[in-house]
């Protein structure tokens, strides 16, 4: 009996938006993979993921996530993240995330950062 | 559609690697060979299976599909190992395979090529699964390093606990977690993560942890939150988390939670301790304002009858007190029914059982039904049966109060009164004899239905009347001895001539002289009247 994430989708303008709400582990990981490949298919090369309900992410997370930033730059897309807690933030700086996957104070910013890429 | 699981696991040889331009060099390399692999041997297909250490299997095709799921041998393909790999193909149209240029079946510098760029792949994703792990410590180490300087920031207990739950969770790689904080020998839980956890269980002589602490995980981890040896809590994670699936935890996550634990230990206590002064804090402003309130209430200072002193006195034990005493002059325009007396005054005097603010809040009470009564029945024995109805219905069982209320008709010195189970009133005749207000009645809040009767007493010019809570005649010395009322009385009498303020300081000194410093253990009242000799 484990609480699952939440996700939520919106879709604008050749840019997609992920929100998350609660712990970004194994399965987490995999709902955003899904969602994100799901997305790719689609034809979206630019996706942005909302952690603004999110706290906590375990490295089978990160892992994930990672694979989805690899995905992403393969295909020449690009991966953003905005909203982070202070504890991810510098945790995804640590795991180098930051290097390949831009990350964002707040959601206007990632979404122009995005939409000028 | 192919699942984002199976797609995942079909890339799996390259997770975790580099996140640079070279990375996908090895990869397009390795495919390159497997296409020229296929066209010198004529497959029409074939398949690349890597051996990979945490997971089931992977795969990089060219040709011709679909593929087995796995690398065992599969009808209709060969099956050529390499080191760190099997390769499943699927033969040409002419039948039998064709063997590589410069070498046997298998053993061609294409294959040794193909077995190379695979075992550089495994390198490579070694390295950077270490890579990995390696970054992931630095976190581990930031977490510790935050949770060390939290002791000195975060000092809300709340924030704090869920705090170092997720990061316990999260270093883990645990599905979910519980706090717990032990308090009057009970676990109680403060904080959990990713399901159900167990509310609370009695801390036990050895302090076991119940298996069902988190209900439905299938392996739990349970260290002790302690500050050297003294227990404060529980910190404990449930089915660490892989790929596949849930597993149990190692020992070295044992040593990696108690580590943490023990960091825990000291911020949880700092915001235990700020916690416990801020509701110290927040209780003592409370203290004050109920004793400035409590100061409200008692009279500001005295009403002025002619042809009579008075004075009232009163120190509480505590900030606030269960004692309390009301001056009240009524002209004759608000004295009820007609009559022709002048100028009343109505005295009251209470002790409520009990000290501190319990008893303060029934001396609130108190006071507002004096108040709200009195001027529409006097301060007779119907104002004590409607006070003892009311106190009855409005506090805690065992909860009373001692009452002696009356009232002074200036002109005549007639001061009709009530003794509700109170000490009694002592009067200082102007000749020094001793005459005492004695009870008429039950304390009020004690019985249903109590009546109470009247007394009456004469005041001549010179008599002195006073009326005092036990905690002046309660008052005890170090021998444990009380001051008693014979003190009391001597007192009186050796003063009765002076001043009323002075006979107050008389009496507050000479009971502070008799407890020698002896802590005050009641609350202490008097108010003396006395008609003035001349009237």
């Amino acid at each position: 009996m484990t609480e699952t994430l939440k996700l939520r989708v919106e879709r604008r303008d050749g840019l997609a938006i992920i929100y998350t709400e609660g712990y970004i582990n194994n399965q987490g990981g995999e709902q955003i993979a899904s969602a994100a490949y799901e997305l790719l298919e689609e034809g979206y090369k630019r996706i942005l993921l909302n952690l603004v309900g999110t706290k906590i992410v375990n490295s089978i997370g990160i892992s994930i996530l990672i694979e989805i930033i690899e995905k992403m730059l393969a295909i020449d897309g690009r991966l953003a993240f905005c909203c982070l807690t202070p504890t991810i933030h510098k945790t995804f700086h640590i795991m180098g995330l930051a290097q390949y996957a831009g990350i964002y104070d707040d959601e206007a910013a990632a979404v122009e950062a995005l939409a000028a890429a | 559609m192919v699942s984002a699981s199976e797609q995942i696991e079909a890339g799996s040889w390259r997770r975790l690697l580099p996140l640079t331009d070279g990375e996908g060099e090895e990869h397009a390399l390795l495919s390159s060979l497997l296409d020229l692999w296929c066209r010198e041997r004529g497959a029409r297909g074939a398949a690349l299976y890597l051996d990979d250490d945490d997971a089931s299997g992977a795969e990089l095709s060219s040709g011709e599909g679909p593929f087995p799921a796995g690398p065992d041998a599969t009808a209709g393909f060969e099956r050529l190992p390499l080191p760190g790999a099997v390769l499943l193909w699927r033969p040409g149209e002419a039948g039998a395979p064709r063997t590589e240029e410069g070498g046997g079946e298998g053993e061609g510098p294409l294959s040794l090529l193909l077995a190379l760029a695979v075992s550089n792949c495994r390198l490579l994703g070694r390295l950077k699964r270490q890579s990995f792990q390696a970054k992931y410590r630095g976190v581990e180490l930031e977490a510790l390093y935050d949770v060390g300087l939290a002791i000195a920031s975060t000092l809300d207990l709340d924030l704090l606990a869920e705090d170092i739950l997720l990061r316990a969770v999260s270093l883990l790689d645990a599905r979910r977690g519980a706090l717990y904080l032990l308090s009057g020998g009970v676990y109680r839980l403060q904080s959990q993560l990713g399901g159900e956890a167990l509310e609370s269980f009695p801390a036990t002589a050895a302090h076991e942890t119940p298996s069902g602490l988190l209900p439905g995980a299938e392996h739990l981890l349970a260290v002790p939150i302690a500050i050297e040896d003294d227990r404060r809590g529980i910190l404990a994670v449930g089915d660490k988390e892989s790929r596949s699936g849930v597993g149990p935890f190692s020992p070295e996550d044992r040593r990696t939670l108690s580590l943490f634990a023990n960091q825990a230990a000291i911020a949880l206590e700092n915001a235990r301790l700020h916690r416990e002064a801020l509701e110290k804090e927040r209780y003592e402003r409370d203290l004050q304002l109920a004793a400035e309130i409590q100061r409200q209430i008692l009279p500001k200072g005295v009403p002025s009858v002619p042809g009579y002193e008075i004075a009232g006195w009163n120190r509480p034990a505590r900030e606030v007190g269960g004692d309390f005493y009301d001056l009240v002059p009524v002209p004759p325009e608000e004295q009820s029914g007609e009559n022709d007396r002048g100028l009343l005054l109505g005295l009251a005097l209470a002790d409520v059982s009990g000290k501190g603010v319990p008893a303060a809040l029934m001396v609130s009470t108190l006071h507002s039904a004096i108040r709200l009564l009195f001027g529409r029945i006097g301060f007779g024995p119907r104002l004590v049966e409607r006070l003892n109805r009311h106190i009855l219905a409005s506090s805690a069982p065992n909860k009373f109060i001692t009452l002696l209320v009356g009232e002074l008709d200036a002109a005549s010195g007639r001061f009709t009164y009530v003794n509700a189970g109170h000490n009694p009133g002592l009067v200082i005749r102007a000749d020094s004899h001793l005459e005492r207000l004695p009870p008429g009645g039950l304390p009020v809040g004690l019985l249903p239905g109590s009546s109470y009767r009247s007394g009456v007493l004469d005041l001549a010019p010179g008599d002195l009347l006073c009326l005092y809570s036990d905690g002046i005649t309660e008052c005890a010395s170090r021998a444990e001895e009380e001051f008693g009322e014979g003190r009391l009385v001597a007192l009186l009498r050796a003063a009765a001539d002076r001043p009323l303020p002075e006979i107050v300081r008389a009496v507050e000194e000479a009971t502070d002289d008799f407890a020698a410093g002896q802590p005050q253990g009641d609350d202490q009242t008097i108010v003396l009247l006395r008609r003035s000799a001349e009237a």
